[in-house]
């Protein structure tokens, strides 16, 4: 019946390639802009138009920007002499949201994965290595996943920085806090007793 | 829906995300060779699979009809993480090559208990600090082995006589090693020392890793032997095997 509303279609399939959003959910998000009022569909229409035109990633550190250099690398109040390096800038966003930390980051986008054949070259690491010989950092703060890829990533970085002389920390990981053991799963559990430290 | 789940013992060899919480999980199963699972919602769950969705994992898995030959997978007991593999990246890229070699090599739902049990050693030996040279040579051997092709090596494989002289050659497509006067210069050379001491390799349990000590001629012309025998009966190269190159 929709089918000869091509339009609605079009914009339906456009909607259902976004994360997370089924064909259901596309129809009803285009049934719901169909009933908008035309300034807010215009607004939404702009917003989209500009993300693309204006947003892109920083050169220094390859987070999101709005510019050439994003809001942290062009903030002189940043330790420029430590670097954490995380996998996604949504990861960033997560350390920032934490206030635990006020050094400069390294958006890799992507961690290392033997088993898809992503390897070093694929990922923001000769943009990292360039960085620790020619700022002057003194210690890169690991922050890749706890999976198999992140790990990976992170041994494969560690190993690079300790050829360069340049200290290399990994966050902590294991039981969150606040948590009660019973409800930790086993995996979890397995990997903090493996890592557990002198007290 | 009933009826109880079936429960099977499985190695996690690789997981792909799917849409935003679910993860499709191929297994090598104890009793019943590969097999893809799918786990719903797994990705905000941990708890049910026991973190336990990630390659490497040894864990018991709970498990229903789902749709074609695709598991649906309810939730899983971890055995083993092998998060020793984390601590090495020659050792982490190296059982990620063992396991695409066995997704590459077995076929789906066709049992194979004696390729479990060495995978599992396998992991088990890296995980906790096993020499990776050893393991590979070990892997690869008795995977071609048990698959079935495993190449002539104490006899020349067109003659059949049994070799008198040090230096033989080797090539698959021809059978295996080969005598001088068979060989006429295909393949390449490898010493009579290399063909014996993979062969008496074979006759060890094939899920014992701990203990072997090989030189460093039988590595390298073990590895160029096996190396040629896998590129005939792979599919495609293994992407794991570029990466292994790159470190
Ligand atoms: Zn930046
Ligand atoms: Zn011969």
């Amino acid at each position: 019946m929709l089918g000869s509303l091509p339009a609605f279609t079009r914009l339906e399939a456009e909607l259902s390639k976004l994360p997370g959003i089924g064909r259901k959910t596309a129809t009803r998000l285009a049934f719901h802009l169909l009933r908008t009022n035309e300034q807010d569909v215009t607004a939404l229409a702009e917003a989209l138009l500009e993300l693309r035109r204006k947003v892109g990633f920083c050169r220094s550190c390859f987070h999101i920007a709005e510019g050439e250099l994003c809001s942290i690398c062009a903030d002189p109040q940043r330790d420029r002499r430590r670097l954490c390096i995380v996998q996604e800038p949504q990861d960033l966003l997560a350390i920032e949201r934490s206030r635990a930390y006020d050094g400069s980051y390294h958006v890799l986008h992507g961690a290392l994965s033997p088993l898809d054949g992503i390897g070093p070259d694929d990922l923001k690491i000769a943009e990292l290595m360039q960085r620790i010989t020619e700022e002057s950092v003194e210690e890169i703060i690991i922050a890749t996943n706890f999976s198999v890829e992140g790990e990976a990533t992170a041994l494969y970085i560690a190993h690079l920085c300790k050829q360069n002389g340049v200290r290399v920390t990994r966050l902590a990981h294991g039981i969150p806090s606040g948590s009660d053991l019973e409800y930790i799963d086993a995996g979890t559990v397995q990997q903090a007793v493996l890592g557990r430290r002198e007290f | 829906m009933g009826a109880l789940p079936q429960r099977t013992e499985a190695v996690v060899l690789r997981t792909t995300n799917y849409s935003e919480a679910d993860r499709i999980v191929t297994l090598l199963t104890a009793d019943q060779g590969l097999r893809k699972g799918f786990a719903k919602a797994a990705r905000n769950s941990r708890k049910r699979f026991s973190g336990g969705l990630e390659p490497f994992t040894r864990a018991i898995f709970h498990w229903r009809e789902g749709r074609g030959t695709l598991w649906s997978l309810q939730d899983a007991e971890l055995l083993d993480g092998h998060y020793g593999l984390r601590d090495d990246i020659r050792r982490l890229a190296l059982a990620g090559y063992g396991v695409e070699l066995v997704e590459l090599l077995l076929e789906e739902g066709e049992p194979q208990p004696a390729v479990y049990s060495m995978v599992c050693a396998f992991l088990a030996y890296l995980a906790t600090g096993g020499d990776p040279a050893v393991a590979r040579l070990l892997l690869e051997l008795r995977l071609v082995n048990d698959l079935g092709y495993i190449p002539h090596l104490l006899h020349c494989s067109e003659c059949f006589r049994v070799f008198h002289q040090e230096s033989i050659r080797f090539d698959t497509a021809r059978g295996g090693c080969l005598c001088l006067a068979c060989a006429g210069g295909s393949g390449f050379e490898i010493s009579l020392g290399t063909a014996g001491s993979l062969a008496r390799t074979l006759k060890v349990e094939s899920d014992r890793f701990a203990g072997f000590q090989f030189g460093e001629l039988t590595l390298h012309e073990g590895q160029k032997i096996l190396s040629q025998v896998l590129r005939s009966i792979l599919p495609r190269e293994p992407k794991s095997l570029r990466f292994l190159a790159q470190l």
